[in-house]
């Protein structure tokens, strides 16, 4: 915390500050030397023409059916230790409980033998039903007891050709990426294959896992299927013979079940072919729990491992049956992380509901406590043993981190000493443990350490002698009171410094109005105590104080116009206390906006402004909020112009992603050396080089907000998302002068970190202010072995100053069990959080090396990983670009940021767009950044309360979401877009009448108009569901999304487009042509 | 002037409110007296003097200690004393009066920060000449600063390390001592065994000698 250690780091160039992308320059490349070797880069061509998905290509090998061989060498390795052995009850139970569909889904099958569209998936657990209790193979093949159906090839056969080939060919001609024969060549063949994959993996792990499993159905009980009568359950796990007796009753009950799930599906699968297997990919989602239990009851082995055979066996047989097999248990999210999934075939990848985090392989008590995934997520929830198998699973290691979120609860400790351990300081937590009464393990350095005569005392059971029952122990995440070592300084008040532009552009904007009001509104709900502190700077071509001191009459307005040598005019009353001088701040704010107005002044002195600003604030700290709209052009930090037009749209490698000067980036290290964070506001609408900008924020641990094209009267939906922003950014709490230390266990070590912050020491970053809305990430590696150890552990510590003057320390505690099989690490996999690494690194990569680097790096992380899976975890080879489950979205998300702002090439993009596009990737937590990558889409003209979610006395829809492929959209309906920071609802042509009149209050389709920006609160029940959908979206993130309702005219409509990653646009790769192309590396 | 104010309770040191230096500008290190102002805080006791001044190379600490509560002043040796007694005894009436009695009932440190504003209200009607001149006028007997007890800081920081300096001397003496008891009675014991050993060898040689040249 000293100013001293800071100075000397400060003063350096650009290598020394550990916050750079130079500072480690082999950030991208991570977790070895796999990164980067596999360098291939993208075929340019291959890019621009359309991939060659030719016939051949699927003939020639990929798809010979493969006999079935048994992978269950895959699986020993599983953790199956803490699984009780399953005796036949037991094993039934837990798929059982947890999903109510895969009951009622069988029976039907058995029903419906003929070539409805909806049966061809069904038959498959039927022919389960009937396989299992021969238990081999080749009986059930020979005794599909009750089954109407006949032999089973005829049924494989008829099912591909009837249903999916002929609406593909229907409606082929529209989309133009993939050629019918595709559809022709794989599904008669593809089946057995994915089947194959599917059942061989799939059954071990769902047995595996039970912890997982009541957690990931959840989806699938919400899922749109009529909810089956729970008394069809007990019925199919009557143990194994007399299955096939019990299923044919069950069919007519249930039968209505499986069929609502096509509703959805008919109009889609007309306007797009490209995967003929689609429809299954969803519907069969609850069968494979089903089969499993089936299985279950006829092992009379108490041996977990021997589930698999019979199982796999059993389904050689009815492999042919149907294609639609391969997906079985796809949707239903199977407990088991590792099935394969062949994404050629599968399309339907989606989970219903959000993507759910991984749990990890903990034991049930420690899990329950385990710190919350929406604040610290790692991207491998089973950490490697070694380096070597890290790097061998070619997938990143990582944390994301959202420390200060906001939380509904949050136990907080006053205890005048911490309980910490001696040796490395981490903070007594629930992952500890107590040898004995008096002395405790600490599960990062493992020293042994005393247990304090205090922290025997239990202050919530008021009990004594029972340390583990203490908060600290029982809380992985919570907040300290610290006590007076830990200020180095009395703690500073909250001391805000408004600084706004008011150069003639600036004034044309008219954004001064708004920041005014804002603040005249907010004013009381600024976070703060009595002691809270408030001062305004101005600027155009010179510097505007503002003496506010208490007795004036009416502020008084002080000019410096030395910029080249910047002072304050006078010593105090430039900053002060906002209870006292409330009145004559409140006057500042009403007349400033007028004070202006006929400025004629264009320059724009940004840098001696902030000069100006660090002055006046570094005595005591702060924040700076600087508002901009132009390129600042006088004085120190003055930029010129480095955009070419012309370049936006160039596939070739984007300029200037790196900063013109290291003005900024030096001011920012001395900000937060006296605790002063920058806020940048950017609204402009020319270029304004946020690239050299942005880090004054970056480095001061400020946040960025960039609203392009800004106006008052021509941009009427960015003035409101500006105002909304402004009072949560005003209104949020905050943290001053705060340090942040993670921690991990002995033999982990953290290499970079990505965020806004400047680290200060090894592993302490310094955050002159912590925002709830900021998000941190850090790279790790595996220095050690940590062979013998179960778990390791991860602690964040937040050290802030509340804006009431507390010091508190904020703990977050995460521990992971650590494997040291291949499969299992990637079972453990956690696609999202990977995915939000990757950016983080793509974007230094961009800024450091090019923005090509940055995307073949990305696309050679997926090919890796998948080549990885396929050689090591995978025992068989089979066709096809086969996934583990959790990774099945793994390609689907590096196309969307291959896709996205930041990284897209070929589409116009402005320069500064990018930048704030990779700003955002860096900084945003988590959830958000997943939005931005892949955005949401609903369908909400027919939305229902069936499934909805209740929050408060209020209904809240909750359709399913589609994928993002213009195939999708159908003209009859109403599409929602969430993309993070913006909603557009796309109304198609044809769209339902009462949608139109009961939720948008119009009359028809051509009288929406081209900038609606609002629902209009119509007192009907479809505009209370849209409204009440839209505003839950909105109330989940902080900042305020803006809706556009668009058509097809609308000129919105081409970022609406845009964001279609699935499909194919002029200069990207569609998602299956994406698939092919790292089939093809990973095949290779 | 004033560089750093800061209220704390005696009995454990714990600080009750503290005023920002509004200094840094002119780059004094005022870490170093910062945390020599905590210990003090620390080090005092209800057997202290009431009023003290200490001296800290070019710098001053004073002091008033005041129902339980310790008001301590940094200022340049220069700075009149009169005024720096002035101003600690405004403080201590202000303070006691809006939060005297929560003193002892509070646990976390600053619980009182806010008083902060009054401080630097007080400070700057004390610093500013003008109305310093004044103010000195008006107290001119308030304060018999002769009086006042003037003590080195070090001295008074340390005079606790001396003590229990002193004391870990005082216990290493009596354990060695208690070593050498046990030594010795070792020794003793030994030497005992030694005695009969040789004894026992003479007459055995004796009987031998006997037994076999004797007869």
């Amino acid at each position: 915390m000293s100013n001293t250690d800071f100075s000397s780091q400060n003063g350096a160039g650009g290598p020394p500050y550990a916050n750079g992308p130079s500072q480690n320059p082999v950030a991208l490349q991570p977790p070895g030397p796999g990164y980067m070797a596999h360098q291939t880069p993208y075929n340019p061509m291959q890019a621009k023409g359309p991939m060659p998905p030719g016939p051949g290509l699927y003939n020639s090998g990929p798809y010979q059916p493969i006999p079935p061989v048994s992978s269950n060498q895959a699986l020993p390795g599983q953790p199956m230790l803490k699984r009780p052995p399953m005796g036949p009850q037991h094993s039934m139970t837990p798929p059982q409980s947890a999903s109510p569909n895969p009951g009622s889904r069988i029976p039907p099958a058995h029903a419906t033998p003929p070539p409805v569209s909806a049966n061809n998936y069904q038959h498959a657990p039927a022919w389960q039903y009937g396989g299992t209790p021969p238990m081999g193979a080749p009986p059930s093949m020979g005794a599909p007891p009750p089954m109407a159906m006949p032999p089973l090839r005829p049924v494989g056969n008829h099912m591909t050709s009837s249903p999916s080939l002929a609406t593909p060919q229907a409606s082929s001609a529209e989309y133009r990426a993939t050629p019918p024969v595709f559809h022709n060549a794989m599904q008669p063949l593809g089946p057995p294959t994915s089947l194959q994959g599917y059942t061989q993996q799939g059954s071990a792990p769902l047995l595996m896992n039970p912890m997982a499993a009541p957690h990931s159905y959840q989806p699938v009980m919400r899922a749109p299927y009529g909810g089956p009568p729970p008394s069809v359950r007990p019925t199919p796990p009557t143990t194994g013979p007399p299955m096939g007796n019990a299923s044919p009753p069950l069919g007519p009950k249930t039968d209505a079940g499986p069929l609502p799930p096509q509703q959805p599906g008919p109009p889609t699968r007309h306007m797009g072919l490209s995967y003929p297997s689609l429809p299954p990919g969803y519907q069969n989602t609850s069968a494979p729990p089903n089969a499993a239990t089936m299985q279950h009851p006829v092992q009379p082995s108490t041996q977990p491992y021997s589930h698999p055979p019979p199982y796999q066996q059993l389904s050689a047989g009815p492999a042919q049956l149907s294609p639609s097999l391969s997906g079985l248990s796809l949707q239903s999210q199977t407990p088991e992380a590792l099935r394969v999934v062949n994404l050629l075939q599968e399309r339907n990848l989606l989970p219903l509901g959000p993507v759910t985090p991984p749990t990890p392989c903990l034991p049930q008590d420690l899990q329950k406590i385990n710190c919350h995934p929406e604040v610290f997520r790692s991207t491998l929830t089973s950490i490697p043993q070694t380096q070597s198998l890290l790097n061998k699973a070619k997938l990143p290691l990582g944390l994301l981190l959202h420390p200060f979120k906001d939380l509904s609860q949050l136990p907080v400790v006053t205890s005048s000493t911490i309980v910490r351990c001696r040796s490395c300081r981490t903070y007594i937590n629930p992952f500890v443990t107590f040898l004995d009464q008096r002395r405790w393990k600490c599960n990062l350095c493992y020293r042994v350490n005393d247990v304090p005569e205090e922290f025997m005392y239990n202050p919530v059971s008021r009990s004594y002698g029972e340390p583990h029952k203490r908060p600290e122990v029982q809380n992985a995440t919570l907040e300290f009171i610290a006590p007076s070592e830990y200020m180095l300084r009395p703690p500073q008040p909250a001391v805000y410094l408004i600084v706004l532009d008011v150069s003639h552009n600036a004034v044309e904007t008219g954004y001064l109005d708004v920041v005014c009001q804002s603040l005249l509104e907010n004013i009381n709900a600024l976070p703060g105590d009595s002691r809270t502190k408030i001062g305004f700077i101005t600027f155009d071509s010179t510097i505007h104080f503002y003496n506010l001191q208490e007795g004036l009459s009416q502020p008084q307005m002080l000019i410096v116009s030395d910029i080249e040598d910047i002072f304050l005019p006078t010593p105090d009353s430039l900053l002060v206390n906002l209870n006292e001088c409330k009145e004559l701040v409140q006057d500042l704010l009403r007349s400033l906006p007028q004070m202006f107005g006929k400025t004629m002044e264009t320059q724009c002195a940004l840098g001696p402004a902030l000069q100006a600003a660090f002055k006046l604030l570094s005595a005591t700290g702060g924040r700076v909020s600087v508002f901009q709209t132009q390129l600042p052009s006088l004085g120190v930090g003055a930029l010129k112009s480095r955009e070419d037009p012309n370049q936006r749209a160039s596939a070739k490698d984007i300029q200037h992603l790196s900063p013109a000067t290291d003005f900024y980036k030096k001011l920012a290290l001395d900000c937060s050396g006296q605790q002063v964070a920058v806020d940048l506001f950017l609204l402009s609408s020319q270029y304004c080089d946020l690239a050299s900008l942005g880090c004054i924020s970056r480095y001061s641990a400020g946040s960025v907000y960039y609203y392009p094209s800004y106006h008052q009267q021509h941009n009427p939906a960015g003035v409101e998302c500006f105002q909304k922003d402004l009072k949560r950014y005003l209104t949020r709490k905050i943290g001053f002068e705060a340090v942040m230390r993670i921690r991990c266990s002995k033999g982990l070590s953290i290499h970079t970190f990505h965020g806004n912050f400047f680290v200060r020491s090894t592993d302490l970053l310094s955050l002159p202010n912590v925002n709830p809305d900021a998000g941190f990430a850090v790279q790790m590696s595996i220095e050690e072995n940590l062979v013998d150890m179960q778990s390791v552990s991860f602690q964040a510590a937040l050290l802030y100053t509340s804006s009431k003057g507390e010091r508190r320390i904020r703990v977050h505690t995460m521990c992971l069990p650590v494997v040291n099989s291949l499969s299992d690490i990637f079972a453990g996999a956690d696609v999202q959080a990977i995915t939000c690494l990757l950016a983080s690194m793509a974007v230094d990569r961009s800024v450091t090396a090019s923005l090509s680097d940055a995307r073949d790096a990305m696309t050679n992380a997926s090919i890796d990983s998948l080549t990885s899976f396929r050689t090591s975890v995978l025992t068989i080879q089979q066709p096809g670009l086969l996934a583990p489950a959790c990774l099945r979205l793994f390609p689907l998300y590096i196309l969307a940021l291959l896709k996205q702002k930041a990284f897209r090439t070929g589409t116009s993009t402005r320069l500064d767009d990018r930048v704030f596009a990779m700003c955002q990737l860096k900084y945003q937590p988590l959830a958000y950044v997943m939005l931005m990558i892949h955005p949401a889409l609903y369908r909400v003209d027919d939305l229902t309360d069936e499934g909805a979610l209740n929050v408060s006395e209020r209904t809240i829809p909750q359709p399913r979401v589609q994928q993002l492929s213009v195939e999708k959209l159908s003209r009859d309906g109403a599409f929602l877009m969430d993309a993070g920071s913006v909603i557009y609802l796309w109304i198609g042509r044809n769209c339902n009448p009462n949608f139109l009149t009961q939720v948008l209050g119009l009359p028809n389709y051509a009288a929406v108009p081209l900038n609606m920006n609002m629902l209009p609160e119509l007192d009907t029940a479809e505009s209370q569901r849209t409204r009440a959908f839209v505003g839950w979206l909105r109330e989940q993130r902080p900042f305020f999304p803006i809706l556009h309702v668009i058509r097809d005219e609308s000129p919105l409509k081409a970022s609406f487009l845009q964001n279609m990653i699935e499909d194919r646009t002029e200069s990207a790769l569609s998602y299956y042509e994406f698939l092919l192309h790292i089939q093809q590396q990973v095949s290779k | 002037m004033v560089l750093l104010t800061m209220i704390a309770r005696v009995a454990d040191g714990l600080p009750l409110a503290a005023s920002m230096q509004e200094d840094e500008q002119s780059g004094r290190d005022l870490q170093h007296y910062q945390s020599q102002a905590k210990q003090l805080c620390r080090k005092l006791n209800a057997q202290s003097p009431n009023r003290c001044t200490l001296e800290a190379g070019v710098m001053s600490f004073h002091y008033v200690l005041e129902h339980g509560v310790c008001y301590l002043a940094l200022c340049e040796a220069v700075f009149p004393k009169r005024l720096v007694f002035g101003y600690l005894e405004d403080l201590q009436t202000e303070f006691h009066e809006q939060h005297g009695k929560k003193v002892s009932t509070v646990s976390r440190p600053y619980s009182f920060i806010e008083f902060d504003t009054y401080i630097q209200k007080t400070k700057k009607t004390y610093i500013d000449s003008r109305a310093r001149r004044n103010l000195g006028s008006i107290n001119t007997e308030l304060q018999d600063v002769q009086r006042i007890m003037v003590a080195n800081i070090e001295e008074v920081l340390q005079r606790g390390e001396a003590l229990s300096a002193l004391d870990t001397k005082a216990s290493n003496l009596s354990s060695l001592s208690k070593k050498y008891r046990s030594d010795a009675k070792y020794l003793n014991t030994r030497s005992t065994y030694a005695k009969i050993a040789a004894g026992a060898v003479f007459f055995i040689t004796l009987i031998v000698y006997v037994r076999f040249w004797w007869i």
